[in-house]
């Protein structure tokens, strides 16, 4: 993976860059060991700290934000300079934990935040300062986003927050959340929203972890008990939060696609398709290579595994130069959700009783459990991504009830008999 | 189709598409089944006049081959075959035409590519054992080799135009390795039995050879050294056997979506109902890989790069899949009508059902991709 950096196309400038980059990094990122160490773990609270450590070192080496704006602390260059700093980088472990502080919150503030929230908060995340969460998801919903039920009261010089926010990544350690809630709930229910941020300090704000099926602690359930924010903490319009989360979970599906943990892979990639070696390796420890039922799953696994890339480099290739609209993005995240579901049904599948019963210490069982808990929930099901691709990209109709829900106001909608007040 | 075609080969696919909509569209395979009757000839001659074959024949024999890109400009065509399910014999002539430039004699490209160029000739290639795991060897056909005299013995199987071929490429073997050979259909001793198709529009026949005598100057390229080039002949039939399948999916799934908006059902369009939506969906989705993937291949082949190998077998194992589930969907999204003999669907889900099962199931091409890998 770690091919030796192509410096032939730098020019002096860029090679100069380069050169400091490499020098840098050598001396300050620890070393990268994706075997034993995962890109993300909210429970691991050594490996989130050493994040920390490092997104501060960076920016105090030069090297944070490289291609943001210089206003906001960025070093304000091109494309090109990131991808020789990921170049460079291919030896070390960046700090992942800031991922959904750099592809979804940084996008999103840099396009509706005031000119103060995005001077103060952008250098932030550049320091280390801030880790950020999205807090979206409700108990009583998170496919329908618009549906949310968290109000928000404008008290003089700030807002009240009251409800409830669930399944947030990482919110036990991050510093700051965007979130989600209504401000009017007289009018239809995407009108009614705003988005706020919200320092995850904040008395009135209690925040539960919850366990995982792996065991982990990765998510959390706030509640909101007059949580006050700042009038000034409103991202975009009051009553337009909607646009914005709209930015937002486009920015988090463009990173989905475009590789959620930046630096991961050479920043220059051939266009040729390399037949993986994992199942090999997996079907001859289980034994199995010589069996033909497991050549077939291992055949499809090869397919699929081009589908996913192929397709996705196709639809982001293919709206950049115009040759797809737009819309084509919503096929490509179906695609790789319902590749990954499938991947995990053949390693299952190749591993076959292996995958459930091993012998203690032996591997098998982490085959087995991709069946478990391989799912497309996170980021919208694949139920949303289907109407996403049938009513904007196929351009089918919109179900008459959705359109129903959509039109009247918030406070007159349809609700669960059971659960109305 | 590739999102990053040149200028030429946009009005490429144009031209091909106004020209197959205007003399080949999908009724007109109707009154052929109808009438039982092959495609005539000079309809195949009228065809392959629009220069369908001219990227893989010289300048100086009257073809483009050096300013054009050979696989990936017909697998361009085959895709707009694949939307009117057309009858003609592209694909076979497409891989005799491209083994002749690349390894014929001056005699065999001077007397045989203008021919075939022009459709005058028509070719068909031989060499698939019958059997579940045929289609990607060359293990239908033996060779005997004594002094100048070559003897042929076997059986071809599903070869495709075999029954209005003038000419066979044979592809067989010996101890010494792979051998090709070009021959006259009219050889004593071979003998073509035509098949009964699935595919309606494609005839298919085993081609057998009962100690076929012929002489060495039948010989394409060197005795016992064409493995590579079988292999290369076969790439290049997969490239636009995908491609016309993904024609063939693209056409289905657009007069499927324009159905299910116009169809109503208690009142409103059935493809409003989710039940279809997320299935059309999901098909929408396949079918945009299938895209990326015949992309891939034809470009991997025509540069000969390393992952052609790869490529072709990825594409097959996945368009040949998703052509039947989807179309076969898009059967049933139609309800009655999509059942009678008159829905031209039939042609469509008849011809991807054919070319999942023909040059290699999905089974087949996923064993050979363990094997690529070394496995
Ligand atoms: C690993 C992980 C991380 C997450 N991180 C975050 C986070 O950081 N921040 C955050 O805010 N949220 C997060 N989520 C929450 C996630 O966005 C929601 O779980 C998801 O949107 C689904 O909402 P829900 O759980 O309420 O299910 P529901 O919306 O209740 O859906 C239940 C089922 O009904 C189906 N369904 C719902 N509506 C329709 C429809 N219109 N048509 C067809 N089927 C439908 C769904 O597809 C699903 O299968 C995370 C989830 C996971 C699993």
């Amino acid at each position: 993976m770690s091919a030796t950096p192509d410096d032939t196309k730098d020019n002096a400038e860029e090679h100069a860059f380069r050169l400091r980059a490499r020098e840098w990094l050598r001396t300050h990122l620890p070393p990268r060991r994706l075997q034993d160490e995962p890109m993300m773990d909210w429970a691991d609270k050594a490996l989130i700290a050493r994040d920390r450590e490092s997104q501060r070192a960076l920016w105090e080496g030069g090297l944070a934000g490289i291609t943001l704006p210089r206003e906001y602390g960025g070093l304000g260059l091109d494309r090109r300079y990131a991808d020789i700093y990921y170049e460079e980088a291919q030896p070390y472990r960046l700090p992942w934990h800031f991922g959904n502080a750099f592809n979804i919150v940084l996008p999103t503030l840099l396009a509706h935040g005031s000119e103060e929230l995005k001077r103060r908060y952008v250098p932030a995340i550049l320091r280390g300062e801030h880790l950020w969460c999205q807090l979206l998801s409700e108990p009583s919903g998170g496919s329908d986003l618009a549906g949310l039920t968290t109000r928000a009261e404008l008290r003089g010089d700030h807002w009240l927050l009251n409800g409830s926010k669930v399944w947030t990544t990482g919110g036990l350690d991050c510093d700051m959340g965007i979130c989600l809630a209504r401000t009017d709930p007289t009018v239809p229910k995407h009108a009614g929203l705003t988005m706020f941020l919200v320092d995850m300090t904040s008395p009135g704000l209690a925040i539960n972890p919850i366990k995982l099926i792996s065991g982990t602690v990765d998510f959390c359930q706030e509640f909101f008990d007059d949580v006050a924010v700042p009038a000034d903490h409103v991202l975009g319009e009051v009553g337009g939060g909607w646009a914005v989360a709209s930015t937002q979970l486009g920015a988090e599906k463009a990173s989905m696609a475009r590789g959620w943990y930046e630096g991961l892979a050479a920043a220059v990639e051939s266009d040729e398709i390399e037949l993986k070696d994992e199942y090999g390796r997996m079907a001859r420890s289980l034994g199995v290579h010589e069996d033909p039922r497991a050549r077939q799953l291992i055949g499809e696994a090869f397919v699929l595994d081009a589908v996913h890339t192929l397709t996705t480099r196709r639809v982001s290739a293919g709206i950049r130069n115009g040759a797809l609209p737009p819309t084509a993005g919503t096929l490509s995240s179906l695609l790789v959700a319902l590749c990954d579901v499938r991947r995990s049904a053949l390693l299952s599948g190749i591993s076959g009783p292996a995958g459930v019963a091993a012998k203690p210490g032996e591997e098998g069982l982490q085959w087995g459990m991709t069946r478990v808990t391989r799912h497309r929930i996170g980021g919208g099901t694949t139920e949303m991504q289907r109407n996403g691709v049938a009513e904007r990209h196929l351009g089918l109709p919109r179900d008459e009830a959705d359109i129903a829900d959509r039109t009247v106001p918030f406070n007159r909608r349809k609700v669960n008999p059971d659960r109305a007040q | 189709m590739d999102i990053n075609i040149t200028e030429d080969q946009r009005m490429l696919q144009d031209a091909t598409r106004r020209y197959l909509e205007a003399r080949a569209p999908v009724t007109y395979l109707r009154q052929l089944v109808e009438a039982q009757t092959p495609m005539p000839d000079i309809a195949w001659r009228e065809g392959a006049g629009q220069g369908w074959l001219a990227p893989f024949v010289p300048e100086s024999l009257g073809g483009m081959a050096e300013s054009a890109q050979g696989a990936i400009d017909a697998a361009i065509v085959a895709e707009e075959m694949g939307r009117v399910v057309y009858p003609g014999h592209y694909l076979p002539n497409s891989v005799l035409a491209f083994a002749i430039a690349q390894w014929g004699s001056q005699a065999q490209r001077e007397t045989l590519l203008p021919a075939l160029a022009a459709g005058e000739q028509r070719g068909a290639w031989c060499f698939a054992a019958p059997g579940v795991d045929s289609g990607t060897a060359p293990d239908g056909v033996r060779l005997e080799r004594s002094g100048g005299q070559i003897t042929l013995r076997g059986v071809a199987a599903n070869v495709q135009s075999a029954p209005d071929a003038d000419l066979l490429l044979v592809t067989a073997t010996d101890g010494e390795g792979v051998t090709q050979l070009l021959l006259p259909a009219a050889t004593a001793g071979i003998e073509v039995r035509a098949l009964d198709t699935l595919d309606l529009g494609r005839r298919l026949a085993d081609v057998e050879f009962r100690d076929v005598s012929v002489t060495a100057d039948a010989v394409l390229g060197a005795h016992g050294a064409a493995a590579d080039c079988f292999e290369q002949q076969l790439q290049l039939a997969l490239v636009l056997h995908c491609a016309e399948t993904v024609g063939v999916i693209d056409r289905a799934l657009e007069f499927t979506l324009d159905y299910v908006q116009q169809r109503y059902a208690f009142g409103r369009p059935i493809g409003s109902f989710q039940a279809l939506k997320h299935r059309l969906a999901d098909h929408a989705a396949q079918h945009e890989g299938g895209k990326a993937l015949v992309a891939r291949a034809a470009k991997a082949v025509q540069e000969q790069a390393a992952d052609a190998a790869v490529a072709v077998s990825i594409a097959k194992s996945h368009c040949g899949r998703w052509a039947t589930e989807i179309i076969r969907d898009c059967l049933h999204m139609h309800g009655g009508i999509g059942m009678t003999w008159e829905h031209d669907i039939q042609f469509y889900l008849r011809r991807a059902v054919s070319n999942e099962a023909l040059w290699g199931s999905p089974a087949v091409h996923h064993e050979r991709l363990c094997r690529l890998a070394g496995l």
